[in-house]
């Protein structure tokens, strides 16, 4: 299965009902119907695929944690923002990945970066605890963000980029903050589940959280702990609605369904990438593959295509019409802490594209060509 | 009608005799002869007819009393006849004899004969018809060179004498002489072209067995036209017909049999034939009647042999091994030399084969292979049997014969094969692919289980795709093949899935033939991280064969590895449901309870694992021998006695799966480290590297902990590069670099290297690997804590150096800061002032680091203007010294040039100026000493009273590095201080001293926070007594967690993770067996 790189022509009829599945989920969320339809008119017959671009090795002088893109300006395209265990943040032109700019200022490794959907602002956040927010041109700091002693792990701005999500680790909450004054404006707090004693000695650890994501529609957000379970919210009301089982192990990255707001993916430290109905609480399908944990997950804009990377040193295509990794690429030689496809939009920009960052040092731009 | 005309004595009437009406009563017959005084002839005669009328009483009473004294005195003229009726008498009983079954009776009628034979022979020793009656009575006794001897007296006399050719053709035929037999039998006929049919059959039976098979026919046939129902001649057409093995020939040669039969039942040869074609036929009732008539009839070994031979035969088809074994033995028993009749030994090698007695199938087996060195038939059930008895090498070779001899045996290669699966799965994979070539080849079905174990050695070799394929060619069409290709996905973790498929009309089919193949295959998928599919596949198996306990396990081992510990718990308490004893089940959840910290049901467990199998299965053994070691060094106090007996019972545990199983490697990686517990390192090395060897051949075992384990050796011994190494490799080989555990030791070893960047790194990496895990942000606090207070000690340090020190305190104190905060919401079970005096100390190291740094700096301003003024004065005298140096050329060069260059004297002039000007701009910048000192003089004071001041500072500082190990030692055990301390204790009182006289310094003494951290910990004060073992305090490090009730797992222990790996491996094996054993029955069958 490794190496999956034909590019014959696929036009299986038995697989088309579960296509046809996700074509009813589209129509009946109401949204994007219109991608996967294209898809299942005739873009189905061409396979998905990653094909590498660039590679820039020792982009840091340290592993590499987080990647991001900034979204295009009408200034300048789309840009990749990194973050590393060398205390550094790092800019980055593509398709040549040029460095644009250095950012420190950072105590202890980087182990999240958030572009602003302006692409104007972005937040950088390292083990200290600290968040720095500034401006991606010019590199002034913004604003810095701190609530003890709730440290910080993954950050997400809101999609319509008035609120920063930020997983508060062991304080059990997702705090949100205000874009425009930068003042903490809600703590989501992660309810334990109803049943566990209520002060074992681990308990202080198990709802950990460690990552979060905004729906497409900015109106839930998603967080994943330490023990696997994860919550959602309803952002406006502020108010917890439900759990998600099925991962034991940490989840470390989980992200919405650009087309179906319902639907969210998650990864985890138990080497599977699950698909939830976040509304209806239950698990569409299960994908394993990875050997070891799955540390990054990030959808394609199409909503087709998920691509993940993980300790076992690879990055992973998954083809979600079938539910199987149509591809797996083995460049980078540790862990792959970061992937991101690039969001869409720009001046001249369509070819999608997927970038890896790993702490072998290595930043990896790959192209990415959906159905 | 024939009359026989007894002269009436004493007158010329005779009275008629009707020999087809002879009187019932022979005293009738023999008053009239004796009355009359009948010659003897006539006696002759009419015996004679009552013999042909079967009348043998009547016949034996009329030569008897024809033979009596009276006879033979009244007689006495009379020779011939008398000598002809006691010849008659003696071949009589010479028949009697022959026939006769009994061997008392056999002998007593061979005496009659004989004393009948020597009554004529003393009438008259030269009689011809004596010699050859006694020569056909030797004859029947077997005794062939006697007989010979008997015959040729009379041939000597009578070369013609056709009796007496005959019987010498007889034993010449019988002594093998099949060529000198021949010329007798064409002599007599020659002599006696008349002569009954048999002489032919002779003839036929000599040509034939001198493969003059033509000729034979031709003799048997004309035996036929002159007697229609010779048997012999019948069998033998129908011998020489069955062996043309063409099915015209069969054909004629039974129906020959079956006129044979006809005309005479009692033919043993024909009954034998009979019964082997209705063996054929698979008519085994027929087969036991005709054998048993067979039987009945004949006396002769070879016959006997074959009939209990057919007999023996049909009861090993019906599967009556008893019985069989019982006629085979008796086939057996009838022939003299294995060469004659070699299949029974065959059989009876089959049969005690099945019913498990190896050593006699095996000489049975050896006798068939003296003959036929080559059968492969039977080099193959040798080999089994070596197999069987544990002699594999015997068995390869045996094996390896076989199927060079025919090297078109798939069955021998398949034997083959599984012999070497042990010991050379490659030899095995090939000797597999072998028998699947030539099967196919054969166009016929390759077995399921040939398949599967081809496809399981690949597994094992890691040719994973040559597996799967395999494995689906084993399998075929069916669900699992919709669950390879993704058709079927299941989200829900129960069997309802497959009741629903199975509802919607796809057919949800497994044969239980396929069972363990699928089960191979799910474990392939496993190995692959297509979790998914095999979870998918191992439900399949249990839908449909609930009682398959390894799936269960399987389920459970996969839900542990994602940390689904409920889930798993339930699954083992599925496959205990099925077999509530299952050692593998039961030693899987002790596994599982010991993961969730219930460790006194752990251990009733692995007890009951154990005594599951009477203490035969090494994984209990094991765990339980884990269980004392991890008993040993967990307590928090620790009981030395306590943990003396842990680790002895352990110890004992380990060496006792070591005896059952000398292979163990948990088990020798266990003993090393309780070794290493005890001290003995190089002993502990020495095993954990021949284990780590040992592990590094399959893909089944993985080992990491002996990687692990090897670390700690060295770190112990102090060699912290190759620790490093050593841990680092490991991380990277086996938990893709995701181990905090691991991490930490590795943090740990350059903590103790002092590379205290590395070591903050490292800890870094495993926060963000484990960010809920606090003590790991303790530890990486103390690290910078330890790294800037080593810095600030060095003599020499750059402004920068202080700068990043102050940069790195100040990260220690935000975490410890935060650690402080946080623990008041009780996220972690840290001591808060414990934290509060690293914020404390660190707080303390600032403030002196900003006077360093103050220091530095001014220094460091010195420092730049002194080598600024430095820099100018040489530039100054570097110019200088230019100047001079081009002035001494110049003159030089002047006086040299002087009368040439005059003119030019001007234009030089200038030109000097201008090269003057030009060097100085790169002047070397070479220090003039003397200069830098005279203009440093107070510097070189200040540094020569501060190196006084260092060497002070040299006990205090070596008093504060204990210190920070004291604090270090927070990170990791009570035990880590036992050494330090003493030295520290000794130490501090010298100091007490000193304080006073630094006591000015104030600020470069951190003495006070030294003694609150000092004091801190009380306990390890108490213990500091002058430490035993530094040995053991370092090798502690292996559960360093003491204090750390967050991360409380032994991680280190010496078995972790094989607890999955362990069952799966066994079940696989177990699997293969299990096919083997099917292939034996397979192997019983053929013939």
């Amino acid at each position: 299965m490794g190496g999956n790189d034909d590019s014959r022509i696929r036009y299986d009829t038995k697989t088309m009902p579960s296509s046809f599945i996700s074509i009813l989920i589209a129509v009946k969320s109401g949204t994007g119907a219109l991608v996967p339809l294209l898809a299942f008119l005739g873009l189905y017959a061409l396979a998905m695929k990653l094909a590498g671009l660039k590679s820039v090795e020792n982009a840091h002088e340290e592993s590499i944690w987080a990647a991001t893109w900034v979204p295009a300006t009408d200034a300048r395209p789309a840009l990749l923002l990194t973050g590393s265990l060398d205390e550094t943040v790092k800019l980055w032109r593509p398709d040549e990945l040029v460095l644009e700019g250095t950012n420190t200022g950072h105590c202890l490794g980087v182990v999240s970066v958030a572009a602003h959907p302006s692409g104007v602002i972005a937040a950088s956040a390292s083990l200290d605890s600290f968040v720095r927010v500034f401006d991606v041109d010019t590199n002034a700091t913004i604003s810095t963000l701190e609530a003890p002693p709730s440290e910080v792990w993954q950050m997400q701005f809101d999609p319509k980029g008035t609120i920063l999500a930020v997983a508060g680790g062991g304080s059990a909450s997702v705090k949100l903050w205000d874009t425009a004054t930068w003042q903490l404006v809600a703590t989501l707090s992660v309810p334990r589940p109803e049943g566990s004693k209520p002060s074992s000695e681990k308990s202080g650890s198990s709802k950990f959280v460690l990552s979060v994501a905004w729906s497409s529609d900015g109106r839930r957000l998603a967080c994943g702990s330490m023990d696997g379970t994860i919550s959602i919210f309803d952002v406006a009301r502020a108010k917890f609605l439900h759990h998600l089982e099925g991962h034991s192990m940490p989840v470390r990255s989980l992200v919405y369904s650009p087309v179906d707001t319902r639907v969210l993916f998650t990864a985890s430290d138990d080497a599977h990438v699950h698909m939830y109905d976040a509304e209806g609480k239950s698990l569409l399908g299960a994908m394993s593959g990875h050997a070891s944990w799955v540390l990054s997950v990030d959808v394609s804009p199409d909503g087709s295509a998920l691509a993940t990377g993980s300790s076992d040193r690879t990055v992973r295509l998954w083809d979600l019409s079938m539910r199987a990794a149509v591809q797996t690429m083995s460049n980078h030689t540790d862990q792959v802490w970061g992937v991101a496809f690039r969001p869409p939009g720009g001046t001249g920009v369509r070819a999608g594209r997927l970038v890896s960052v790993s702490d072998d040092k290595s930043i990896s731009l790959y192209d990415y060509s959906g159905r | 009608m024939a009359y026989v005309y007894i002269p009436v004595q004493n007158s010329e009437e005779e009275v008629r005799v009707a020999l087809d009406q002879l009187p019932r009563d022979a005293s009738d017959i023999l008053d009239i002869l004796k009355a009359e005084q009948a010659p003897l002839d006539l006696w002759l005669i009419i015996a004679r007819e009552y013999f042909k009328q079967g009348k043998t009483e009547q016949f034996r009473q009329i030569l008897e009393e024809g033979s009596s004294p009276e006879i033979d005195e009244y007689y006495a003229d009379v020779r011939y006849e008398r000598i002809a009726i006691l010849n008659a008498l003696g071949a009589y009983y010479s028949y009697l004899g022959k026939i006769e079954t009994k061997q008392r009776e056999k002998e007593d009628h061979f005496i009659l004969a004989t004393q009948y034979y020597n009554k004529a022979s003393r009438i008259d020793m030269h009689e011809p018809s004596t010699w050859v009656g006694k020569g056909q009575l030797l004859l029947a006794k077997g005794d062939i060179e006697q007989a010979s001897a008997a015959f040729k007296i009379v041939l000597d006399g009578d070369r013609d004498n056709v009796p007496a050719l005959l019987g010498q053709a007889c034993v010449q035929f019988n002594r093998g002489r099949f060529s000198d037999s021949l010329d007798l039998y064409k002599r007599a006929l020659q002599v006696y072209p008349n002569c009954p049919a048999a002489v032919r059959l002779g003839i036929g039976l000599c040509r034939y067995k001198l493969s003059q098979f033509e000729k034979a026919r031709q003799a048997f046939q004309r035996v036929l036209q002159l007697d229609p129902e010779n048997v012999e001649a019948l069998v033998a057409l129908g011998i020489m017909d069955l062996h043309t093995n063409e099915t015209d020939g069969i054909q004629k040669g039974m129906e020959n049999m079956q006129k044979a039969f006809e005309i005479y039942p009692y033919c043993a040869v024909a009954l034998n034939y009979l019964a082997n074609h209705f063996f054929f036929t698979g008519q085994h009732f027929l087969v036991e009647q005709l054998t048993e008539t067979a039987l009945a009839v004949t006396n002769h070994g070879p016959m006997k042999a074959h009939s209990y031979y057919n007999l023996a035969r049909s009861y090993h088809s019906k599967g009556d091994y008893e019985k069989a074994g019982l006629y085979y033995m008796a086939s057996v028993k009838e022939i003299n030399k294995p060469h004659e009749f070699v299949l029974p030994y065959y059989g009876l090698g089959q049969v005690q084969l099945k019913l498990g007695d190896f050593k006699s199938s095996l000489s049975n087996f050896e006798k068939v292979l003296e003959i036929y060195p080559e059968n492969c038939e039977s080099l193959k059930a040798v080999g089994h049997i070596y197999v069987q008895l544990g002699q594999t090498e015997k068995a390869l070779e045996i094996l390896r014969k076989a199927t060079r001899i025919d090297p078109r045996d798939a069955q021998a290669f398949l034997e083959l094969g599984e012999l070497l699966i042990s010991s050379d799965a490659g030899a095995a994979l090939d000797a597999f692919r072998t028998a699947r070539g030539l099967l196919k080849k054969g166009g016929e079905e390759v077995p399921v289980d040939l398949l599967n174990n081809i496809g399981v050695l690949h597994f094992e070799r890691g040719e994973f795709e040559l597996a799967e394929q395999t494995f689906k060619e084993a399998l075929g069409a069916g669900i699992w093949l919709a669950i390879m290709d993704g058709k079927i996905h299941n989200s829900h973790e129960d069997m309802q899935f497959f009741q629903q498929l199975d509802g919607d009309g796809t057919s949800v089919e497994l044969s239980w033939d396929k069972v363990t193949t699928v089960f191979n295959l799910a474990r392939l998928l496993e190995q692959l991280h297509d979790t998914e599919k095999a979870s998918l596949l191992y439900r399949l198996i249990l839908y449909k064969y609930p009682d398959y306990v390894d799936a269960y396990l399987r389920l459970a081992a996969i839900a542990k590895a994602r940390n689904n510990i409920q889930l798993s718990i339930e699954l083992i308490g599925d496959a205990l449901k099925v077999d509530d004893k299952c050692p593998n089940a039961l030693s899987m959840l002790g596994n599982l309870e010991l993961k969730s910290d219930d460790w006194l049901k752990a251990k009733n467990t692995f007890r009951l694992a154990s005594n599951a199998t009477d203490g035969k299965d090494s994984y209990a053994t094991l765990s339980l021998g884990n269980w004392n070691y991890f008993a040993a060094v967990r307590s928090e106090k620790r009981g030395s006695k306590l943990e003396a007996t842990h680790l002895e019972k352990a110890k004992e545990l380990y060496t006792k799966v070591l005896v059952q199983c000398p292979a163990n490697l948990y088990a020798a990686n266990g003993a090393g480290v309780v070794l290493a517990e005890k001290g003995h390192f190089d002993v502990s090395k020495d095993i954990f590297t021949q284990v780590q060897e040992a592990a590094t051949g399959s893909i089944f075992v993985q080992m990491p902990d002996v990687w692990i384990n090897l670390a700690h050796v060295y770190f112990a011994q102090g060699h912290f590069a190759l620790a490093v190494k050593m841990y680092q490799n490991c991380l990277r080989k086996f938990y893709y670099n995701t181990d905090t555990q691991v991490l930490l030791y590795l943090a740990r070893t350059h903590y103790e290297a002092e590379q205290w960047q590395d070591c903050k790194r490292t800890l870094l990496r495993a926060i963000h690997l484990a960010p809920s895990n606090y003590t790991l942000r303790f530890d990486a606090g103390v690290a910078m804590q330890k790294f800037s207070a080593s810095t600030l000690q060095k003599t020499k340090r750059t402004a920068d150096e202080v700068r990043s020190t102050v940069a790195e305190l100040k990260n220690a104190v935000r975490i410890f800061s935060q650690l402080s905060a946080a623990s008041s919401q009780n996220f972690h079970g840290f001591d808060e002032r414990k934290i509060e005096t690293h914020v404390g100390y660190c707080k303390h190291l600032l403030d002196a680091a900003k006077v360093h740094c103050e220091a530095a700096e001014r220094e460091e301003q010195q420092n730049r203007q002194r080598l600024e003024v430095a820099r100018q004065v040489s530039l100054a005298e570097d110019a200088r010294r230019k100047a001079e140096e081009q002035r001494k050329f110049q003159l030089e060069r002047r006086k040299q040039e002087d009368e040439l260059k005059q003119v030019m004297q001007q234009e030089e002039h200038f030109e000097r100026i201008k090269e003057q000007w030009r060097s100085s701009m790169p002047a070397p910048k070479r220090k003039d000493r003397s200069q830098a000192e005279d203009e440093d003089g107070g510097h070189s004071e200040k540094k020569r009273r501060r190196s006084g001041k260092k060497r002070k500072n040299d006990k205090g500082s070596k008093s504060r590095y204990d210190m920070d190990e004291s604090e270090a030692e927070m990170m990791d055990d009570h035990e880590e201080m036992e050494n330090e301390d003493a030295t520290n204790m000794n130490d501090q009182e010298v100091e007490t001293n000193e304080m006073n006289d630094h006591n000015g310094v104030g600020a470069d003494n951190p003495q006070d926070f030294l003694v609150a951290a000092g004091l801190e910990d009380s306990d390890a004060e108490d213990e500091a007594v002058p430490s035993s073992t530094m040995n053991r305090r370092k090798w502690a490090w292996s559960d360093s967690d003491d204090d750390q009730p967050v991360e409380r797992q032994p991680v280190a222990s010496p078995n972790r993770e094989n607890s999955t790996e362990l069952p799966d491996s066994d079940g696989e094996i177990r699997e293969s067996n299990k096919l083997n054993k099917d292939a034996d029955v397979d192997d019983e069958d053929d013939d």
